[in-house]
């Protein structure tokens, strides 16, 4: 034997000690803490679980916790309990919220994004800064500051509210009334509860920062031929955006859809924090607090992760749809 | 990638254009109603803040006023005095958890990514294309799923009400490892194996050759995972339930539900709060930024 093979087969045992040493511990720790988690909250869908009751075995399952097989799926597609009614409720306002959400934020940040890159470089930074600042500050601290934005009594909207009718009322034109923003469960405008409006408002104020500066990055890497071909052959600036700037953005504006509605889909502090539960009517229930008032509050844990399956399926679902609506298959 | 032949008159021809459009960027209307637009829309983000800020400043009974006041008519630091002495609220042992938490996540999954992220670029091994998959795979799931069976597990190993709780569980994390293996792949395969013919343990070549060129990556990944363990509710909310353990964001929401008839203290608790590490964040921006353009990670 060479000694460079000597040293070959030297280096072949180290690497093999150094991908035992890591990857052992590694795959253990998924096992635990990944790959265990996802197959038991599959299994809990199918039983009666609640962590009350000990069951049988090393995960509780069985005995006092029995297996219901499709039973909590069939309840949440058609059953008339309280907690079937609650899940279909919070499907219905998760999927409000995310519709709502996803199509005013883009309205937003792409414009706004073009409007801060045409600016001079000198202030630029700061605009972007500024614009920055919501995403991140903690959404406890977003559910607060717009909780007390909203207070029906010393917040700053009613306040507006009052000192426009003290300008209006004088002039013979009746100004709007002062509203209840988060907990009036009658107040709603065109069928959406007013207290969803305004949770939907402190979502897309604190989330828009986050894709506006994805679509700066973007429109940095559009290379500066292509508009300036255009504008050298007399296009004006809305047609370099409709047929230049627009189209390049596509696989970044279906990255930042599939990434905002996977984030709406899960939105849970804002809500929980301004409107604990989803309000007294569940108004702005969605279903990440259908899953924790399930769970932690009401001990129904084999019903909450059937609610959470639902929630994953539905998640996939919504991301191969975006995919296949928004798939180019060009690059530039 | 983007270059694209052209003569040299037409490079003429669009740098005299760049010229004259950034002459013109200065001084027509268009540009002004942009820097307008621009100016609203910074106002409004920043009115929030603004409010909450000043009223902090503000007494009860300005505060209870309606319409509301905007400047402080009677500027008084009283509110922070009160925050600052309740004996209920200890604020510097929840700074405490915090950081440790904060901490220890960073200091773990800076380590599991880097490592990870090396072995995913630099290595061949049995199941590596399966092992990456699942990775991957992990970044579908919602957190809502496993939140359930991971609670489970915890009261299982008995670290309910324990501030580890909060840091093993987020031991591994797939975007770190992903975005480390991105600027792994990047490190010339020569530099490692120079090392190994002079004779220096594969754990070494890892800790001493590998991870001193990730440098601003690994500093990237850092501020992105201290933010958000910084910022979470939901999981510190279902593992902490006994009060001198909670995190700052628990205790804020539970300070300010215990004082709701009392915005400007609630208000004085949040800029104390949540203020600090705005600021340090702020400083960090142009690291956040970078990250979150570079891997596209989302709270």
């Amino acid at each position: 034997m060479s000694f460079a093979e000597n040293i070959f087969t030297g280096r072949e045992s180290s690497k093999k000690f150094f991908l035992t040493t890591s990857l052992t511990p590694m795959i253990i720790y998924l096992a635990i803490f990944s790959i265990l988690p996802v197959m038991w909250a599959f299994l809990l869908a199918f039983f009666d679980y609640s962590a009350q009751r000990t069951g049988d075995g090393l995960l509780g399952l069985g005995g006092a916790n029995p297996y219901i097989g499709l039973q909590n799926f069939q309840n949440m597609l058609a059953g008339e309990s309280l907690e079937a009614q609650q899940f279909r409720l919070s499907l219905g306002n998760t999927i409000v919220f995310a519709l709502l959400v996803l199509p005013i934020n883009l309205l937003i940040t792409i414009p706004l994004a073009v409007l801060i890159e045409s600016i001079g470089t000198r202030w630029k930074p700061i605009f972007r800064l500024i614009f920055f600042l919501p995403v991140v500050t903690s959404s406890v601290g977003v559910a607060i500051m717009w909780g007390y934005l909203y207070h029906p009594q010393n917040g700053l909207f009613n306040g507006l509210i009052v000192m426009l009718s003290n300008l209006l009322t004088p002039l013979g034109i009746s100004p709007p009334s002062r509203q209840i923003w988060l907990t009036n469960p009658r107040a709603e405008i065109a069928g959406i509860p007013l207290a969803m409006l305004s949770i939907i408002v402190a979502y897309l104020w604190q989330d828009f920062g986050y894709n506006t500066i994805i679509f700066i990055a973007a429109l940095q890497g559009i290379p500066e031929h292509f508009r300036e071909a255009a504008n050298v052959d007399g296009a004006n600036g809305w047609q370099i955006f409709r047929h230049i700037t627009l189209p390049l953005l596509r696989p970044t504006i279906l990255l930042t859809s599939v990434l905002t509605m996977l984030s709406a889909f899960q939105v849970f502090d804002l809500i929980q924090i301004m409107t604990p539960g989803g309000g007294a009517q569940g108004q702005t229930r969605v279903l990440t607090i259908d899953i924790y008032e399930n769970a932690f509050r009401f001990q129904r844990m084999g019903w909450s992760a059937s609610v959470s399956v639902a929630l994953f399926l539905l998640v996939m679902l919504i991301t191969l749809i975006q995919f296949r609506l928004l798939r180019t298959d060009w690059e530039y | 990638m983007y270059q694209i032949d052209q003569p040299q008159a037409l490079a003429e021809i669009t740098s005299a254009n760049r010229v004259q459009r950034q002459s013109r960027r200065r001084l027509t209307p268009p540009m002004l109603l942009i820097y307008l637009i621009l100016i609203v829309g910074a106002f409004l983000t920043v009115v929030p803040f603004l409010f909450t800020f000043l009223s902090s400043f503000k007494t009860l009974d300005e505060i209870r006023q309606v319409p509301p006041t905007f400047l402080p008519q009677n500027f008084t630091t009283e509110n922070y005095e009160t925050v600052l002495n309740d004996p209920d609220l200890p604020l510097l042992l929840f700074y405490r958890n915090s950081v440790i938490v904060a901490v220890s996540n960073v200091v773990l999954v800076l380590f599991t990514s880097a490592l990870f992220g090396y072995i995913f670029a630099k290595f061949r091994f049995w199941g590596k294309r399966l092992l990456f998959g699942y990775i991957l795979l992990q970044l579908m799931i919602p957190f809502q799923v496993t939140m359930i069976p991971a609670y489970l597990i915890l009261a299982r190993l008995n670290l309910l009400n324990n501030l580890l709780g909060l840091i093993v569980p987020s031991g591994i994390n797939a975007f770190g490892i992903f975005l480390m293996r991105q600027y792994m792949s990047v490190i010339p395969d020569e530099l490692l194996d120079s090392a190994r013919v002079d004779g220096a343990s594969e754990w070494r070549i890892f800790f001493q050759i590998a991870i001193p060129q990730l440098g601003p990556a690994l500093a990237t990944l850092g501020i992105l995972i201290f933010m958000f363990s910084w910022n979470a509710y939901l999981w510190p909310l279902i593992v902490l339930t006994e009060q001198n353990i909670r995190t700052l964001p628990i205790i804020l929401t539970w300070y300010t539900n215990q004082h709701a008839n009392q915005l400007n203290l609630s208000m004085a608790a949040s800029v104390l709060v949540v203020m600090p590490v705005l600021l340090v964040f702020l400083v960090m921006q142009r690291w956040i930024i970078q990250g979150i353009t570079l891997t596209g990670i989302k709270g």
